[in-house]
């Protein structure tokens, strides 16, 4: 390690002299406070406000232009005898837990692949990261264009392959459609994975995986017993995050099928937007907002226990 | 103040009659406001580049010449016009003038500004609104903006395909269709329509479909929901039927877009359509060819939707503008809106638009523009007996709500996919029970 | 470097690797070859005889042409990087302070913050847009890229916040104590011993923050709205989807325009990054 290079730096010797603010931060709850300060700003100017006038939304009978009244909780027991936001919320689960399985288990996969020394490694690693990289709208138009059930590409090939003897209507077929938008997902969600996780992975010191295998562990073995451990504090922060941003992803079907065929792909955020843009509803949009929020917050409170648990070993 | 407000418009558009933007510039008026007044026009970029053209090049320089205010065009993707009104309207800023699709006018009543008076007198120079633009820019007490313009929805189809199964005009009644389409399919050259979420063709073809079976989603009081009917279980039973017998069955994941692609690749022999996919065959013969080589264009005709057991309906795009009420250019605004729908003004973007949009007037039925290509006439009275979801209660918030929310067409799609009938018909009317109570 | 037989290096590396790739850039491939595909062949159903998806023999760059010479495309992509630059780099800067005070120091509250700040990013989109248009009106931002560089670090700097504190927990406390024993502040420790190191973590923080903003959609449609002022998300897509008919050729172009020349900077990035990693790690 470079410990010794570091604290030979001059700039960290030459501090003798110490002013009143420096003393002030040296204790840790002013340095604190001044640290978070910048975030704290920012985040209830453009967070706190907007959120409470959001709930506050959901709990009137408000609508484009018409300030509302209060009316309790009467807009989400309309949604409990909805059967649209019924299957909105089938949806979301399952695409959430299916693209995120996949964008793990691809991610991982291609994050070791990367990790190995060859030639063209640094033009490989920033060329996979293309499809995270493309604005998602344009993205979803070359896939929209892609599954076209007129002029697919896809169809085309597995016809010319022999796998395929009718076309595969793509996102016209119920349950396929909420499969390919799954697919759109874990194609733009596996560069973030395996980018994460490959500086994850980069961080793990390689003579840990040196004595490993000089006793005599197989490379599955190694994976498991050495790395993986290693790994799975990054690993949970980035399925946090990625899970959130599945569970209220919004462009992707809003571009690629609108949320049909019949709701077949109709998403909590989709919904939302549906009933409080489309038809004005702020109060009931609002609602179907908020509605995701104690799902999320039971998917994340999990995960951050098992975060904990995580780190305490 | 209305009085002569009135009185100035119709100098302006007698003056405009007789010789069009010239006209205007004869009066010679001095510009009425300060230098700077903007006008701020927020508008879906509709596919004739044209018309943006004249727009642009024409009418912007024309508004500081006759009103002296700098006119601000902005166009956006239809689909998104709706997020920005609404975020508009909640702040209280944004785009002065807003055209609407459909029956938006009804769902941002409360944050519109009153425009009665040039309203009337538009539609009293030039015979009348036609009454599905008055279903959705009025409310029954005022006008909610001033229509502009319906964008025609008629069914493209292939002559020579048509005719080599004997049809040698286009079915009028959906067994006649029927009948067509079939023998179409069975040569690979099936309809087209779409059964998707996308807020054009979808529900200009299927409003229609259930209205002509006499089926509809609530009475003429627009309190009491009628949908689940003996008719309307037969417009769906027919549609699963029509949809095996004839249709291509990607539709279910077209969008407003995939039809016209589909029918200028010549994988489909009919649609409904507006009339793009005809004007962009025309306008490009040597891109868009028949499977003989032969310019495509010169191989589409157009129809209207087929009658039903209850008659012929349809339901064509009417879109308004909307003066917003939090505008701080009041006056200069509705000036605008009064001059630029005022015949002079608006001739010139008709012109442009080659009969892809109809005026929201009866005197545009008159234009010469209908004699010069016989395949665009039967959009010349397109807006005759159209119709607005709701129908034949008011095209109000509740029937945009059933619209928004894609009932009717899930409905039909649900049947498609297998779910029987009765129980489709079941939840779309148990949906609206929910939306009109 | 893996060792043993060639086939097995063709198996387990070479093949799957291939995969990854050939499957991530496919649509890539796709957009190129629609966005240099003249009209006529561009509306050839899959199942006719002369469909050819993978060349054409008529390349043109009309559509490429047009977009930059008939759309503001060029001042999307300068609007979009400004705005993206300048919002990652607030972003980075409050979530890297952030993070070290949730991670390395001691007070009271600390945790309830941390899971506060976190909390924040549980918000959706779809529900803060509205009335953040009307915070957007108060400070008079609308119409402007700082209606955009103010609020895109609400989703960011959760985001960067969580990702630094998961590298400073991993440096080991011990390096910052031997620096406090050699009489380094607290202040002067966290700048020069801890930062540094965490430099891959702030690359990769800063190269998804300014990934998820050059991505935004919702709102850069609603907060900008003259055509100068556009990001290429809401440029393309509002000049290029016209009523029913898309240009597709352009759309892709703009597509891919909008995407590879931002892989070529990662591209140095992704090396320095790597490079700086590599160093820590070997001393």
């Amino acid at each position: 390690m470079a410990v010794s290079d570091v604290i030979s730096q001059r700039a960290y010797v030459a501090a003798p002299r110490r002013s009143a603010a420096t003393r002030l931060l040296e204790d840790e709850r002013w340095l604190a406070a001044a640290l978070l300060l910048p975030t704290v700003i920012l985040l209830g100017l453009f967070i706190a406000y907007p959120f409470a006038e959001g709930v506050w939304l959901s709990v009137t009978d408000a609508r484009v232009g018409i300030p509302g009244h209060f009316v309790g909780l009467a807009n989400f027991t309309a949604l409990l005898h909805d059967s649209i936001f019924r299957v909105a919320v089938w949806n979301t689960f399952v695409y959430t837990a299916v693209a995120t399985v996949f964008k793990l288990a691809l991610g991982l996969w291609l994050a070791l692949l990367l990790n190995r020394h060859f030639r063209g490694k640094a033009f490989t690693r920033a060329f996979v990261l293309l499809p995270f990289i493309i604005p998602t709208v344009l993205s979803t138009f070359a896939w929209k264009w892609m599954f076209d059930p007129t002029f697919s590409v896809i169809n085309w090939s597995l016809f010319q392959l022999g796998l395929i003897h009718s076309r595969i209507n793509w996102l016209g077929d119920p349950s396929l459609a909420l499969i390919s938008v799954i697919i759109v997902n874990v194609w733009r969600g596996v560069p973030f994975y395996a980018i994460s996780l490959l500086a994850g992975l980069q961080t793990i010191n390689p003579e840990l995986q040196e004595a490993a295998a000089i006793d005599g562990a197989r490379p599955w073995q190694r994976f498991w017993h050495v790395t993986w451990p290693l790994l799975l504090p990054v690993t949970m922060v980035v399925v946090l995050f990625s899970v959130i941003q599945t569970f209220a992803d919004f462009q992707l079907v809003y571009v690629l099928t609108g949320g049909g065929p019949a709701n077949a792909t109709q998403l909590f955020a989709t919904y939302a937007y549906q009933i409080g843009v489309g038809t004005g509803l702020l109060s009931e949009g609002a609602a179907v907002s908020l509605a995701m929020f104690p799902f999320l917050l039971i998917i994340v409170v999990v995960q951050l226990l098992y975060i904990r648990r995580v780190e305490v070993h | 103040m209305a009085r002569i407000h009135r009185r100035k418009f119709l100098k302006l558009s007698a003056a405009g009659a007789a010789g069009g933007l010239a006209g205007i510039l004869a009066t010679g008026r001095a510009p009425a406001y300060a230098q700077g007044t903007t006008v701020h026009w927020l508008r879906w970029n509709d596919f004739v580049p044209s018309s943006d053209k004249v727009l642009r090049e024409q009418i912007i320089p024309q508004a500081a010449k006759d009103l002296g205010i700098t006119l601000n065009i902005e166009m956006i993707n239809g689909n998104d016009i709706q997020a920005r009104t609404t975020a508009a309207i909640q702040s209280g800023t944004g785009p002065d003038v807003i055209c609407a699709l459909n029956n938006w006018p009804q769902l941002y009543a409360a944050s519109v500004a009153e425009v009665t008076d040039i309203t009337e007198a538009i539609g009293k120079a030039q015979g009348g609104f036609y009454a599905e633009s008055t279903a959705v820019a009025n409310d029954g007490k005022r006008w909610l903006g001033v229509p502009w313009c319906i964008v025609g929805a008629e069914n493209s189809y292939r002559k020579s395909w048509f005719e080599a199964v004997g049809a040698t005009k286009f079915p009028e009644t959906w067994d006649e269709y029927r009948a067509v389409g079939k023998k179409l399919k069975a040569k690979g050259q099936p309809i087209g329509q779409t059964l998707g979420h996308s807020f054009g063709d979808p529900p200009t073809f299927w409003y229609p479909f259930l209205w002509s079976f006499g089926g509809a989603e609530v009475d003429q009081s627009g309190k009491k929901v009628v949908l689940d009917s003996k008719q309307t279980l037969e417009s769906v039973k027919y549609a699963v039927g029509f949809w095996k017998d004839c249709c291509d069955e990607g539709g279910l994941a077209w969008d407003d877009s995939s039809n016209n692609r589909a029918f200028l690749a010549g994988t489909i022999s009919s649609t409904l359509n507006g009339a793009s996919i005809y004007l962009l065959a025309k306008r490009e013969p040597d891109k868009y060819q028949t499977e003989k080589g032969t310019p495509l264009y010169q191989d589409i005709l157009h129809g209207r939707l087929p009658k039903g057991p209850a008659g012929q309906f349809s339901y064509q795009l009417p879109m308004t503008n909307m003066l917003m009420g939090y505008s701080k250019q009041q006056d200069a605004a509705k000036k605008f809106l009064a001059w630029i729908t005022s015949k002079p003004v608006y001739q010139a973007w008709f012109d442009s638009q080659g009969g892809y949009s109809v005026g929201a007037t009866t005197s545009w039925e008159q234009d010469p523009i209908w004699k010069k290509d016989p395949v665009m006439a039967p959009f010349r009275d397109v807006g005759r007996g159209a119709h607005f979801p709701g129908y034949p209660g008011p095209a109000n918030r509740n029937a945009a709500e059933v619209l928004s929310k894609y009932i009717i067409i899930d409905m039909y799609a649900k049947a498609v996919q297998g779910m029987a009938a009765e129980d489709a018909v079941k939840w779309a009317s148990g949906e609206l029970q929910k939306i009109y109570t | 470097m893996i060792e043993g037989a060639k086939w097995r290096r063709w198996v387990y590396f070479y093949v799957p690797l291939g995969l990854f790739i050939f499957w991530l850039l496919f649509p890539f491939y796709w957009m190129l070859v629609t966005s240099v595909r003249p009209d006529r062949e561009l509306y050839r159903p899959w199942m006719a005889p002369n469909y050819a998806p993978f060349w054409t023999a008529h390349p043109t760059l009309v559509h490429v042409t047009d977009l930059l010479t008939q759309t503001l495309f060029i001042r999307w992509m300068a609007n979009t990087l400004f705005i993206a630059i300048v919002s990652t780099l607030i972003s980075l800067f409050c979530g890297l302070l952030a993070g070290y005070a949730l991670s390395r120091l001691k007070f009271p509250g600390g945790g309830a913050l941390g899971t506060g700040i976190f909390i924040t990013y549980l918000v959706p989109q779809t529900l803060l847009f509205i009335p953040l248009a009307n915070i957007i009106r108060n400070f008079n931002l609308g119409d402007t890229p700082w209606a955009l560089i103010l609020t895109y670090p609400t989703f960011l700097i959760p985001f960067c916040t969580w990702l630094l504190m998961g590298y400073f927990k991993a440096i080991p406390r011990e390096l910052e104590e031997c620096a406090r024993i050699d009489g380094a502040t607290r202040w002067k420790a966290m700048l020069y011993i801890i930062f540094p190191i965490a430099v891959p973590g702030i690359l990769s923080a800063g190269i998804f923050a300014f990934t998820l903003s050059w991505n935004e959609f919702i709102y850069a449609l609603v907060f900008l709205s003259s055509a100068e002022q556009k990001t290429v998300s809401v440029g393309v897509t509002s000049e290029l989807v016209r009523g029913d008919v898309f240009y597709w050729g352009q759309l892709m172009a703009g597509a891919l325009l909008g995407s590879v020349p931002v892989a070529f900077i990662y591209s140095f990035f992704v090396e320095h990054y790597v490079a700086g990693l590599t160093g820590s790690v070997k001393g």
